[in-house]
């Protein structure tokens, strides 16, 4: 009896694997989709720094200043500069092909001099809420590292008559200028990311989804696929038992998916340089994890009745899952109850417990949790799985 | 071999299977015979431990149905109405598998398959993929899988439907082989020529079986006797004769019509008289022996006027 198990059980993971290589659409999909959708997505996602945006700069002042902090800007390699000079109504971004228009206003150099400095104006356009805000950063980092310029001008020209009077002012009070002069800074450590990479942020959630997308769908078709040919009836009427017909169906996608992965670890590790430090830990969240979507694609398949359905269900279950899963946005800014839906997901607890392993190279015990979800998620959809084969159409 | 105890299924407070007793010798080719609907299939599906039976129990070898149907399973095959093998695996590769789901031997599964092959004569056909096969050659190729484990009961649900004439005889004549091999048969089918084949033929209809008994016996069921007309022409004839109060039924054989009633002599003294239709020209009558599709119209059709009366013995 025992010997007879792995006999029978390898039978259907052989049938299974001939289903999926005699299908070469199903086959150019798994080999063809996971590489290119790392590349696409790992580039999409890898945000370098901001460069060439086109941006009109006019300078309606023409003061040495204004001039001056116009060469300062042109220095700037985020902005693609259109310069312009002289009046006029600001023009409409999308007419003049710019995304942001940048005015010198007149009457701005002097304001500096006089003591009562003029605001730079400038329009951004909105639609891209992430560029725009950038761009408000870098125009103000370039302003205030202007004015600090300036101020280090004016420092080294003081007259002596001047150094001379600063003297007569008491010691703790001149400090207390000097300091308030000079530019007050953080000195942040970033650890677990220093190099602030995003690609190194969403490696979990290319990886994780890359599975989820491929291996839900597919498993999901396969039990309603026996289901509606009739062959569900023979198949439970082999000796086989429902627990070896899951297991038996699950294991050649197993093999499958580990290709998937180690195929998009490997395009990241060398085209993105991301780096796996502790490649097991990964490997044993990588299983769970697959365990649990490949159940659940088992879990969606016994409960349909056609595979349309399967398909249907699939794609409503897999949707929400893409901004839920803090794959490529953090969950921290979520409603509570959202984020409490985002928790069912086993493709959340994936991607913060890869990212502990591979960013923060934390310990088992920061895992635990995560760990002990996929597991518990695994073991409960493939018993349901087996538990519902035996609803066969009437 | 089988023995069904009072078996019922179900559904929605509907009896499909209704307290059904039936027995079946090894060795035998039992037909189980019904109109559409009767509750055959529910019956093989409740025989195969795919559906559990709402009362009753039933056993094969001795074994329960339900309650050993893990163990049940190694001694019979199953051939659904419906072609469902794997239709992107090759002949081989379908035998293979059910073989190794099956629990057969690794070592003997080859030498099953080809056995199997040749029996069922598909060796030229070994590689091809089941879905190419002709409609004769997948129900040869289901009858393989079914026997692949070398089973000692079969299940066949209605294993000739859509198969041409020809094809019906190869199929029957591999199951006689098998019930020559001792291999007990359990068949449904619709077509009366199979019925005739069968060792015995039970009646369902309704969920209730009506008769059981042996094919040239249950012919004498039918206690009345068949008359038979020549009108012309004859569907209006079909149509005004069905609708003549005292006649259960009308029936078109070879060019002429067959009346069911419970005294048809009567009617022909009548009609010697006078012949009621005027528009319709009556040109000759004789008498007919009633055969399997007769006791079968008048079971299924409920023509109790034309039947023995008698209680259906287990």
């Amino acid at each position: 009896m025992t010997l007879r198990l792995p006999g029978a059980l390898l039978s259907i993971a052989y049938k299974e694997f001939i289903h999926i290589i005699r299908d070469w659409r199903i086959l150019l999909l798994l080999f063809t989709l996971p590489p290119a959708f790392t590349l696409i997505m790992g580039h999409a996602f890898e945000h370098g720094d901001l460069s060439d945006v086109p941006t009109i700069l006019r300078n309606e002042d023409d003061s040495a200043e204004s001039r001056q902090f116009v060469d300062f800007l042109k220095t700037n390699k985020a902005f693609a500069w259109k310069e312009e000079t002289g009046k006029g109504p600001i023009p409409d971004l999308l007419h003049a092909g710019v995304q942001g228009v940048v005015v010198i206003p007149s009457g701005w150099g002097k304001g500096l001099n006089s003591g009562e400095p003029i605001p730079i104006q400038a329009v951004l356009d909105g639609t891209d809420t992430t560029t725009s805000a950038e761009v408000e950063g870098v125009l103000d980092q370039a302003l205030g590292a202007f004015q600090i310029k300036l101020r280090d001008e004016m420092v080294d020209n003081m007259p002596d008559e001047m150094i001379e009077l600063g003297k007569k002012i008491p010691e703790d009070f001149r400090n207390k200028i000097v300091s308030t002069m000079a530019q007050w800074t953080v000195k942040t450590e970033i650890v677990y990311n220093p190099k602030q990479k995003f690609i190194d942020f969403v490696t979990p959630g290319i990886v994780g989804l890359m599975l989820q997308l491929l291996t839900v769908p597919l498993m999901a078709v396969t039990i309603t696929r026996e289901r509606e040919n009739g062959t569900l009836s023979q198949l439970l009427l082999t000796s086989l038992r429902h627990w070896e017909i899951v297991v038996g169906k699950v294991l050649p996608y197993l093999g499958l998916s580990a290709i998937v992965i180690a195929v998009v670890m490997g395009l990241t590790h060398w085209h993105f340089e991301v780096n796996f430090p502790r490649p097991w830990p990964l490997v044993l969240l990588c299983f769970l994890f697959l365990l649990c979507s490949l159940g659940l694609g088992l879990l969606i398949s016994a409960f349909c009745d056609t595979q349309a359905q399967a398909v249907q269900i699939t794609v409503f279950f897999l949707l929400p899952i893409i901004p839920l899963c803090g794959a490529f946005a953090p969950l921290d800014q979520l409603p509570d109850a959202i984020r409490a839906l985002a928790e069912v997901f086993p493709l959340t607890h994936f991607c913060r417990a890869f990212r502990l392993v591979n960013l923060a190279n934390a310990e088992f015990r920061f895992l635990l949790g995560d760990i002990a979800y996929l597991s518990l998620g695994a073991l409960a959809t493939f018993t349901a799985a087996a538990l519902l084969l035996r609803r066969t159409q009437s | 071999m089988i023995v069904l105890n009072h078996l019922s299924k179900i559904y929605d407070g509907m009896a499909v299977v209704d307290e059904l007793c039936l027995s079946v010798e090894k060795g035998s080719i039992f037909g189980l015979l019904g109109p559409n609907g009767a509750g055959k299939t529910t019956t093989i599906r409740m025989l195969c431990g795919l559906t559990r039976p709402s009362s009753g129990h039933g056993t094969i070898g001795g074994m329960d149905i339900w309650k050993n149907r893990y163990k049940v399973r190694r001694h019979f095959g199953y051939m659904a109405q419906k072609f469902s093998l794997y239709p992107d695996l090759t002949v081989t590769e379908n035998l293979r598998f059910f073989g190794g789901a099956c629990g057969v031997e690794r070592t003997q599964i080859t030498s099953r398959v080809c056995q199997l092959l040749e029996q069922t004569d598909l060796t030229a056909k070994k590689d091809a993929m089941a879905g190419s096969l002709s409609g004769g050659m997948k129900q040869r190729l289901s009858l393989a899988c079914a026997l692949i484990h070398d089973p000692e009961v079969l299940f066949l649900d209605e294993p000739t439907s859509g198969l041409d004439p020809v094809h019906r005889q190869e199929l029957w004549t591999l199951l006689y082989n098998l019930s020559h091999e001792g291999k007990t048969l359990l068949v449904t089918t619709h077509y009366m020529d199979e019925a005739e084949r069968c060792t015995e033929v039970g009646f369902l209809h309704r969920g209730k079986l009506l008769a059981k008994d042996r094919p040239d016996l249950i012919k004498d069921h039918y206690r009345s006797k068949l008359l038979e007309l020549q009108v012309e022409p004859q569907m209006p004839a079909l149509l005004a004769l069905n609708q003549t109060p005292g006649i259960l039924g009308a029936s078109l054989r070879s060019g002429w019509i067959r009346l069911y009633a419970s005294h048809p002599e009567k009617f022909l003294q009548e009609w010697q008289r006078q012949w009621p239709f005027p528009a319709l020209q009556w040109t000759g009558h004789r008498w007919a022996t009633p055969d399997m599709e007769d006791v079968f119209r008048a079971y299924s059709q409920g023509f109790d006027g034309v039947l023995r009366e008698e209680e259906v013995q287990p």
